[in-house]
């Protein structure tokens, strides 16, 4: 047999493994565990990523973990993470102050790339951000919305656990602000005294926005539970598989391919992902 | 480059003569007894007195060569100096037989794909490759002819075809660099085609029992058959104990972590080999394990060999080398496994 395509080295960098330094110059602390920072590269570095990459967050010492960018794409040297500490070198992050420096390699893996936004341009996006997902698409909502009039419709759905565990409290209102042709719901698995929103899960949104399911296309990041019932809901409003976007997340030590961890019968999240559709994934038994 | 393979032969004192040699100029890995044992491994010599010529095999592959099982990637220092490490040195390979050859030319492509791995490909770069050719099965746990691995055609610098007694040896040079070697360092006569078409003979032979008739659909077959039986028979009795992926000569997975001196001043950061088939391989911060059954972890890592990356390399990427078996305590083996997914006769 022959092989599929032939193997070829595209790029050999002795630096593959040597990070760069990453200045934090703001903090923000959204929550008990999850915390906004604002990293700088040095002076003409620039991040160069699409949206919904990820750079691999270095603490010597410690450590490296893959984290989403959650900023949208730039040309200056500015770009954000929101990190929720769960493990070592994100509990090592939150005890870091502005102005301690950090490492990053990347930005790797397949995002929003530009041959995704020309398919999105004049249709319906539909965003579904669950909890902490929403950091991952906001790289690609603060590039959509400013730029609304590009689509028919673009519909932001965020749903959290309760209240007290919302992300980017203030750029939300701002979005329900828009109008126009932009519209903002969200909902909370469980209330609280003061909350007069929506209660229910992030599909109980999914019927309240009027879509004309052709020319949707679904941009969805949250917790690996979520996949499975956003996508059959998406699927029931006959929303198209190959138009249905999902970030996935596995283990990553390497993010350039070679250590194995991420992947998914054989699919490398850091390197085909982490953005699929539903088409690319649907048939592989390890990814919903 | 294109070069018609010259045949030389050389007897096994005048290889050792080359071999005393050489070892002034390169660090040579080949085939020894364990100190005071006639345990075989693959080692460093001193002296070509060392060297084993009758095959055995061995427990660990020759990877460990070109993917060391702990390996420095970055050095940092607390005033955040931060410096790439490659080791690489100029080393020969000796007396690799065909299905460890197969083993390096798969994580030659492995690494060399996509982002180019620089610490594999540097040593690679000044490695010198000897292959040894076999005339027949090494054991009963070998199964190489069955994935068509006890046959290989490039990857190598040089290959040595021993006679019966391993006292004379036919050798065919296959790229510049191995002609470079050889000539600097061997004095060779020109050897004789009809024994290398003797050796041949011999061999195919030897080499009686066929590989499996569908080898070439293992990728469709693996794919059809996801759920077949076999993986939770063989998967219930793993013990997950990672022996399979230490002794694999195509595994490369790799953990990396860092580690500080006590001063506090400096530290490193190193990559060790990783097993797919331990409990925690998929584990993420958060708790979730992408892959917390053991049977779905022996599938995932027999698909890897006959289905995910077969497809990539275009050839089976278990070797058949047999180490896997040998090493398994609870007697799981991809050769089993291989014939109940399509139904070969032959075990």
């Amino acid at each position: 047999m022959t092989a599929n395509a032939p193997l070829k080295l595209q790029s050999r960098d002795d630096k593959l493994y040597l990070p760069v330094p990453a200045k934090i110059i703001a903090i923000k602390e959204f929550t008990a565990k999850e915390k906004f920072f604002r990293l700088e590269l040095p002076q003409g570095m620039s991040l160069g990523h699409v949206p919904a990459q990820f750079v691999m967050v270095s603490l010597f010492g410690i450590g490296e973990a893959p984290i989403s960018i959650s900023s949208p794409p730039s040309k200056d040297n500015i770009f954000e993470l929101c990190v929720r500490a769960v493990g070592d070198v994100t509990n090592n992050l939150h005890r870091l102050n502005v102005g301690d420096v950090i490492h990053i390699r990347g930005p790797f893996g397949h995002g929003y790339e530009d041959s995704i936004i020309q398919r999105m341009q004049g249709k319906q996006i539909v965003f579904i951000a669950g909890g902490l997902g929403y950091a991952p698409v906001r790289s690609l909502i603060n590039k959509v919305v400013p730029e609304h009039k590009n689509y028919e419709k673009v519909f932001v759905l965020y749903g959290y656990r309760n209240p007290s565990e919302k992300l980017y409290d203030e750029e939300t209102k701002a979005i329900a602000a828009v109008g126009g042709n932009v519209e903002y719901l969200e909902t909370v698995d469980k209330s609280d005294a003061t909350w007069k929103g929506n209660v229910g899960v992030i599909t109980t949104l999914i019927p309240k926005i009027n879509i004309d399911p052709v020319k949707t296309i679904a941009v969805i990041c949250g917790p690996p539970v979520m996949y499975k019932f956003v996508v059959k809901s998406l699927l029931e409003r006959k929303v198209p598989k190959e138009n249905i976007y999902m970030s996935l997340e596995r283990r990553m030590k390497c993010g350039v391919g070679k250590c194995g961890h991420c992947q998914m019968e054989g699919v490398y999240v850091c390197q085909k992902g982490p953005v699929f559709s539903y088409a690319d994934v649907e048939h592989n038994e390890e990814a919903l | 480059m294109s070069m018609t393979p010259q045949i030389y032969s050389l007897t096994k004192a005048m290889l050792q003569q080359g071999i005393d040699k050489a070892l002034t100029d390169y660090k040579i890995a080949a085939l020894t007894h364990k100190e005071n044992t006639d345990q075989p491994l693959y080692d460093y010599i001193s002296n070509s007195n060392q060297i084993v010529f009758a095959y055995q095999p061995t427990v660990l592959s020759p990877k460990k060569f070109l993917f060391p099982q702990e390996e420095t990637l970055t050095t940092y220092t607390n005033d955040g100096k931060v410096t790439a490490t490659i080791n690489a040195f100029p080393q020969v390979l000796f007396g690799i037989t065909p299905c460890d050859l197969n083993g390096i030319k798969l994580m030659d492509e492995a690494f060399a794909e996509g982002y180019g791995d620089p610490n594999y490909l540097a040593k690679r770069e000044q490695t010198i490759i000897i292959g040894k050719e076999c005339d027949k099965v090494c054991d009963q746990d070998a199964f190489c002819y069955k994935v068509k691995a006890n046959h290989i055609a490039t990857g190598f610098d040089v290959m040595l075809y021993p006679n019966e007694a391993n006292n004379n040896f036919l050798i065919k040079v296959a790229t510049d660099k191995g002609l470079a070697f050889i000539n600097k360092y061997f004095a060779t006569s020109k050897g004789d085609e009809k024994l290398l078409q003797d050796f041949l003979a011999r061999k195919e032979k030897n080499f009686s029992e066929k590989s499996f008739t569908k080898l070439d659909q293992f990728p469709e077959l693996f794919e059809r058959h996801r759920h077949h039986p076999i993986w939770e028979q063989e998967g219930s009795r793993c013990l997950s104990c990672g022996s399979c992926i230490m002794v694999c000569p195509t595994c490369y997975c790799f953990d990396v972590v860092d580690n500080t001196e006590l001063n506090l001043k400096k530290g490193t950061r190193t990559r060790k080999w990783d097993a797919c088939m331990l409990s925690a391989f998929a584990v993420v911060a958060g708790g979730e394990n992408f892959r917390h059954a053991a049977t779905g972890r022996l599938h995932h890592r027999i698909n890897r060999k006959f289905n995910f990356l077969m497809r990539k390399h275009g050839q089976s990427v278990c070797v058949g080398c047999g180490r896997c078996v040998r090493a398994c305590l609870a007697q799981i083996s991809p050769k089993t496994i291989a014939a109940a997914i399509t139904n070969d006769e032959a075990v």
